[in-house]
This record gives structure tokens, C-alpha cells and sequence, in this order.
């Protein structure tokens, strides 16, 4: 992979996945978790396509077109969640929404 | 090459697609809720026919997909599932306000995905599975979205269950990263031969946090009970039948392909999750005063006794498995069954309060002592179908002398005696004035009913004679066809 060992790409990867998880732990509002949860999507796409370049075959780039389909889908479903969330409750809190405990 | 031999074993998966896309056809050119659960619930059975086909034309293997006794085993217990799902969700659903019929559709497609997920034999089709199985099922969590915690609960599961999977993907990003392959065969065999690392490590303890999530072991259990508790009746039950069987399935496939797997470090990582799993799971279940809560923790407490299977990994594990699964199906479809007919037809919140169940035995006779055996059966009573699957655990744990985990079990038992009687004792006590909510007078006559009737006898056939099923899973759990 043009000198580049394929350890650095990974690492890259992993602190952003770091960067994600610590977004969706720590915000409450709505949007910045589902970009949170796009964030830790996309480092794994990223692996993917590291790994994928590094034993030079296209699975890689395969798994990361997979990747990319269900990061849509699942935006568009959190998306659709979303306005109902904001609709009856009118504030993008999540913990306005969390009312299940024990 | 797909030759017809594979389009032959692809046939299950085509008829329940082919099935999903009449139903939106269907929806698109006229709504009718009748028509289109039957319209699913005929391609369901068809399916089942043809799995039979399938089953005596023998094995077929592609690169991404295993059609064996395995994924046999796995696709009748995902479809049958789902049949009983389909069919408490027409009585639960007639008296819903919104839009009804898009809810068989979403249920069509997450059977396919776990019908996908049982024969994956690729991480490709493994995760295509698992998330053609989980997406649809934050619709249906959500489906009555104007209940405040129907929407509650297809969010939890939404932003849990996206997490989950974005540390599979890292993990399996992770292990290709080592091993350069992607079958699960080739990819542990090339695991084994560079000997691991700290990357593949990291990989594998990744996967098992995204597997583990979804099937809820401790600690990764705590939007279980939420989910169950918010999400429409129907939708509770599919989640934790059907799509828990599948997880489970293809778990248990890892683990038999893997040489790898017979590494101790990640067995006593398992042990001591499925130790941690049933302890905690039978005691919090203990606090609660709501019955889809309860069977929440309780199903939580069961998959801790399954991952007893998985730990031991060799010998009778697999049709110790197979049993305990289908004694867990059963019992659960019929509990939860009642709950979703005491539900029915839809009116706000679903009726899962203990406080409803109160002299249930003195209004609905029949339907109390359907939730009385299935009560009996997930606490373990000689018998009930309960019985027989913790029987085979408990032998299966001494056989291994794994006695930490059969304390395990026996402690949890204990401790899940009592809360399972309490519900119980609920039942029989006699009527305080208040009516709790209650199902229609002519529930016995529609399917739901028949079903869940059907349920709570074969719950007692199976704990009185056992033998014809435990015959049939050790010819399906038999490694040659």
C-alpha cells in the first residue's frame, strides 16, 4: 500500500470510531447521535477498505459498498423517527423521550 | 455460477421475498387487512413446504451461503416463528387506527433476513442478514408511533441497535485485517495460522459486544427490557423469538466451524458471560411489576443457559441447543401470545401491567391456564417442554464438569421460580372490582387464539413425550446428511 503500512490506516479507523462512540455516549440531542452512529459506521467502512487495499483483492471495497447502503438506510429510518420524536414532544432531547425505567 | 441445484435450495428465501413484494403490490393497488395476512400467511407455509423439498434434495453450499441441516433447523424455527407472530399481529392490529398492512410487510422482510442469517456461511451475508432482520424491526417497534413509548422503544432499539452494529463491522474489519478472508472457515483457519494479535483480539472481542448485544447478554442487556415493554405485542414477540433464534443459530455455526474457538481465554470469557447473564437476568427480573418486562429479564436469564451450549462447544452441544431453542420458542410465542390477545384488538398501551392480570383465571379460564403452563414451562416443571430443555443443559454442564455454570443454572432456577410463581398467584387471585383490560369474548374462535391454544399443547405434549422432537434434532444437529 505505497509504503504506507496497513497498522496506520487501522489506527486512523479506530480513533475515529473512538470519536464516534464517545459522540453517542455523551450528546443527548438526536441529530448529533445519529451523525455519532454515521461516524462509527463509516470508520468501519473505512477498516474495510484499508484492509481490502493492503491484501490488494476488492472484498474490502465490496464490504464498503454494504457498509455504505445500510449507513443510508439506517439514516433515513432515524431520520423518519426524528420528526415524529420533534412532533410530539417538540425538543430533539433524548431523554425527554425516556420514560421506561427499571 | 448459480446452477439449478442452488436456485432449488434458494427457493425458501424467494418465496418469502417474492411474498413480501405481492404484499406491497398489494398495498400499493388496495388495502385490505385480511387479504394481505393471509396473502403472508399462505407464502409462509409455502416456504415451509418447499424447506422440506429442500431438506431431501441435501446439502447445497455456496461461497456465501450453507444450506445444511443446520440452516435447516435454523429457517423452520424462523418461519414458524413468524407464522404465529403474522397471526397474533391480525387480531392485535384490527383495531388499529393508522395503516395496518405495512406491518406484515416488515415482518416478511426481517423472516427473510433471519432465514439469510441462520445459512450465512460469509461475513458479507452474515451482516446482510442480521441487518435485513434488525431494520425492519425498528418500524415495527415504532409502528404504533402515536404511543409514546412504541416510539420510545423504536428509538432505544434504533440508536442500541446501529451501535451494536457499527462494533460487528469494526470487529470483522478487524479480523479481515489479519486473516485476508471473509468466509468464516478461511478466515479462522487464517487466524489460527498467524496466531492472532493484538489486532485480531480486539476484532473478535468487537464482534462478540455487536453478537452479544443482540442477544442481550449481560452487560449489554439493559434496552431489553425497555424495547419489549414499549413496542406493540406482535413486535416483542418477534423480536425475542425469532429474531433470537437466528442470532443464535449462526453464533452457534461460528463456534462449530471454528478451531480456533478452542481457545480457553475466549471460553472462559463466554462462561463467565453466560454465569453473569442468568444471575442477573433472574434477579432483576425479580423487581418488576410488568409482564413484558418480566419475560424481557426472563428471556435474558434463558439465553444465559444457552450460551452453557456454546461454552461447552463439543459433544451433545448442538442438539442440547436445538432442543432448548425450540422448548424456548414455544413457550415464549404462547406467553407473549397472551399477552398480545389481552392486548387485542389495538387500544393505546399494550395490557402487560401485573395489576391486568389480576383474576384473569375468573374472566378467561382457558387463556389463564394457557399463561399458567407456558409460566410452568419457562420456570422448568417436570412436564412441561421447559423441563426437557433444562434437563439437557444441566446434563450437558455436568457432562463437560463445567460446575460453575451448572450451579449457575440451578441458582437461577431458583431465583426464577419465584417471580414466575408470583405472576401465577396473580392470576388465580380473586377480582378486586376493577376490570384490567381483557381480550374479545370470541378470542378461542379466531386464529390468534387457535394459536396460541396450539402453543400451550404442544408445550405439555413435548414435556410429557419428548421423543419425537429429540429424535428429529439429532438427525437436523447431525453433522452428515
Amino acid at each position: 500500500m505505497n509504503g504506507i503500512p496497513m497498522e496506520h490506516g487501522l489506527i486512523l479507523a479506530a480513533i475515529l470510531f473512538a470519536i464516534g462512540l464517545a459522540g453517542l455516549m455523551f450528546r443527548r440531542n438526536m441529530v448529533f447521535v445519529l451523525m455519532s452512529l454515521e461516524i462509527m459506521l463509516n470508520s468501519a467502512g473505512l477498516a474495510f477498505i484499508v484492509a481490502g487495499t493492503a491484501w490488494e483483492q476488492p472484498e474490502g471495497q465490496a464490504m464498503f459498498l454494504l457498509v455504505i447502503t445500510l449507513a443510508a438506510a439506517e439514516a433515513s429510518v432515524g431520520l423518519a423517527l426524528l420528526i415524529q420524536l420533534y412532533q410530539r414532544f417538540r425538543t430533539l432531547d433524548t431523554d425527554a423521550v425516556s420514560g421506561m425505567r427499571g | 455460477m448459480l446452477t439449478s441445484a442452488h436456485m432449488m435450495a434458494l427457493t425458501p428465501v424467494i418465496l418469502v421475498c417474492a411474498t413480501a413484494v405481492t404484499v406491497m403490490l398489494g398495498i400499493a393497488w388496495r388495502r385490505q387487512h385480511a387479504a394481505t395476512a393471509l396473502v403472508s400467511i399462505l407464502g409462509l407455509n409455502l416456504a415451509l413446504v418447499s424447506l422440506y423439498l429442500v431438506y431431501s434434495a441435501g446439502d447445497v453450499s455456496t461461497p456465501l451461503l450453507v444450506f445444511d441441516r443446520l440452516s435447516m433447523l435454523g429457517m423452520v424455527l424462523v418461519l414458524a416463528s413468524t407464522l404465529a407472530c403474522l397471526t397474533m399481529s391480525h387480531a392485535y392490529l384490527e383495531g388499529y387506527p393508522g395503516r395496518k398492512e405495512e406491518f406484515y410487510l416488515l415482518m416478511l422482510c426481517a423472516a427473510a433476513g433471519g432465514m439469510v442469517l441462520v445459512a450465512s456461511q460469509h461475513l458479507a451475508t452474515l451482516f446482510f442478514g442480521l441487518e435485513l432482520l434488525s431494520m425492519p424491526l425498528y418500524g415495527m417497534l415504532a409502528y404504533t408511533y402515536r404511543d409514546k413509548r412504541s416510539l420510545e422503544s423504536g428509538i432505544k432499539y434504533l440508536v442500541l441497535s446501529a451501535a451494536a452494529t457499527a462494533f460487528l463491522l469494526f470487529g470483522m474489519a478487524l479480523l479481515y485485517s489479519q486473516s485476508g478472508r471473509l468466509d468464516i472457515a478461511g478466515l479462522l483457519a487464517g487466524l489460527e495460522s498467524s496466531g492472532g494479535g493484538a489486532w485480531a483480539l480486539a476484532g473478535a472481542g468487537l464482534m462478540l459486544v455487536g453478537l452479544g448485544f443482540k442477544l442481550s447478554i449481560v452487560p449489554f442487556h439493559l434496552w431489553t427490557p425497555d424495547v419489549y415493554q414499549g413496542g406493540p405485542g406482535p413486535a416483542a414477540t418477534f423480536l425475542a423469538t425469532a429474531s433470537k433464534a437466528a442470532v443464535f443459530i449462526v453464533l452457534l455455526r461460528i463456534v462449530m466451524v471454528a478451531p480456533a474457538f478452542h481457545v480457553e481465554w475466549l471460553h472462559t470469557v463466554l462462561g463467565g458471560l453466560a454465569l453473569l447473564t442468568m444471575i442477573v437476568g433472574n434477579l432483576l427480573a425479580l423487581i418488576q411489576t410488568n409482564l413484558k418486562r418480566l419475560l424481557g429479564y426472563s428471556s435474558i436469564a434463558h439465553f444465559g443457559y444457552l450460551l452453557v451450549a456454546l461454552v461447552v462447544a463439543d459433544g451433545l452441544a448442538v442438539e442440547t441447543a436445538g432442543i432448548y431453542l425450540i422448548t424456548y420458542l414455544m413457550t415464549t410465542l404462547g406467553a407473549f401470545g397472551v399477552v398480545t390477545l389481552l392486548s387485542s384488538p389495538y387500544s393505546g398501551e399494550d395490557a402487560s401491567a401485573l395489576h391486568h392480570y389480576r383474576g384473569l383465571f375468573w374472566r378467561r379460564p382457558y387463556l389463564a391456564a394457557v399463561l399458567t403452563v407456558c409460566l410452568l414451562s419457562l420456570a422448568g416443571i417436570p412436564f412441561t417442554a421447559g423441563f426437557i430443555g433444562k434437563f439437557y443443559i444441566v446434563a450437558l454442564g455436568v457432562e463437560a464438569g463445567r460446575w460453575w455454570l451448572v450451579g449457575g443454572i440451578i441458582a437461577g432456577s431458583v431465583i426464577g421460580l419465584y417471580y414466575y410463581l408470583r405472576v401465577m398467584v396473580t392470576l388465580y387471585l380473586v377480582e378486586p372490582g376493577m376490570r384490567g383490560r381483557d381480550a374479545p369474548d370470541n378470542w378461542g374462535m379466531k386464529a390468534g387464539g387457535v394459536v396460541v391454544l396450539g402453543l400451550a399443547l404442544l408445550v405439555i405434549a413435548f414435556g410429557v413425550y419428548p421423543t419425537p422432537v429429540i429424535d428429529w434434532m439429532s438427525v437436523l444437529t447431525s453433522p452428515v446428511h
